[in-house]
């Protein structure tokens, strides 16, 4: 199976939707090359757990080969109708966990220190721990909203269909969850290498 | 210092951003392939195929299913039809016109059937 070719393939979501249900073997490989990856790193985005995150996805995914048959053309991006199934999956977890433990950060391998750029890696890596943390911090809407907005990189009007909420009331959540994330970290700017000379 | 001069400024904020975009979690080839594994066992159509399964439906599939089955049956239907009452034409192109029933002894056509009259 060629992974990269199929993820980019030139056909529409909603014709390899169509092609899937009709038993296509090609269009089901497509659409898990197209869409498996980015809905687990938005899930990895909002729990920071790759075994739950494979879940999620996994769920997410199955979900949607399941709507499948029923899928009506204009309705809903399929993109959209996935961040908004993964992100309420997450949100759910989230609760679950809640008060049971904090968020657990994944172990990510140490870079070996005399290696080439190192200190550099180490920096990088320390800086997104403390986001990670930061970001898990924050209520949950809010943190959907950023992830959604700065780093996914969407544009506000698809963020308001995924959260189901009109696009002021996105602007307003990211504003203020930015503003939440900077006081966050403002203790940390040592960590994230933002020294004030 | 106050606490507000300390709170990280926008392009700073952004820079963290852009660097955790950077960073994108990937997942591992066998997680995919287990995606790609389910996203085929769940397909409608060979779900609806696995479940049908079987010798007989496979050779029903093969003959056409039910229009060919009529279609067979039609045939069938007229062939005992034309056995039974043969229309005049096709007894005349079979037989010829002037050929009389008595005349169609297989012993008139064959040497042994002469060597048996004989006997």
């Amino acid at each position: 199976m060629n992974v990269a070719f199929d993820a980019a393939t030139a056909e529409s979501d909603e014709a390899l939707i169509a092609a899937y249900v009709a038993g296509d073997a090609r269009a089901a490989r497509a659409l898990t090359a197209r869409f498996g990856p980015r809905v687990f790193s938005h899930a990895y985005r909002l729990l920071q757990d790759r075994s739950e995150a494979e879940d999620v996805a996994q769920e997410a995914l199955l979900r949607l080969w399941k709507q499948a048959p029923d899928w009506r053309a204009g309705e809903a991006k399929v993109s959209t109708w996935l961040y908004r199934v993964t992100g309420n999956l997450c949100i759910d977890r989230i609760r679950g966990k809640r008060g049971r433990a904090s968020v657990a950060l994944d172990a990510v391998a140490e870079p070996e220190a005399d290696a080439p750029g190192a200190e550099d890696r180490l920096q990088t890596q320390a800086r997104l721990s403390a986001l990670e943390t930061a970001l898990a911090a924050l209520p949950d809407r809010q943190r959907q909203a950023l992830v959604l907005r700065h780093i996914e990189g969407m544009a506000n009007p698809e963020i308001a269909e995924i959260m189901d909420m009109s696009v002021e009331a996105v602007e307003s959540l990211t504003a203020r969850g930015k503003r939440a994330l900077a006081q966050a970290l403002a203790g940390r700017r040592e960590e994230l290498g933002y020294v004030e000379s | 210092m106050s606490k507000a001069d300390l709170e990280l400024h926008d392009t700073e904020l952004d820079a963290l951003f852009a660097e955790a975009q950077q960073a994108t979690p990937e997942p591992s080839p066998e997680f995919m392939a287990r995606l790609t594994a389910e996203a085929l066992a769940e397909q409608p159509q060979r779900r609806a195929a696995v479940k049908r399964g079987g010798f007989w439906s496979e050779i029903w599939e093969a003959i056409g299913g039910a229009p060919a089955l009529a279609g067979l049956a039609v045939a069938g239907v007229a062939g005992l039809w034309l056995g039974i009452y043969p229309p005049a034409a096709v007894t005349e192109v079979i037989w010829g016109a002037s050929v009389a029933s008595d005349e169609l002894s297989p012993y008139l056509s064959f040497d042994m059937a002469l060597a048996l009259e004989e006997m």
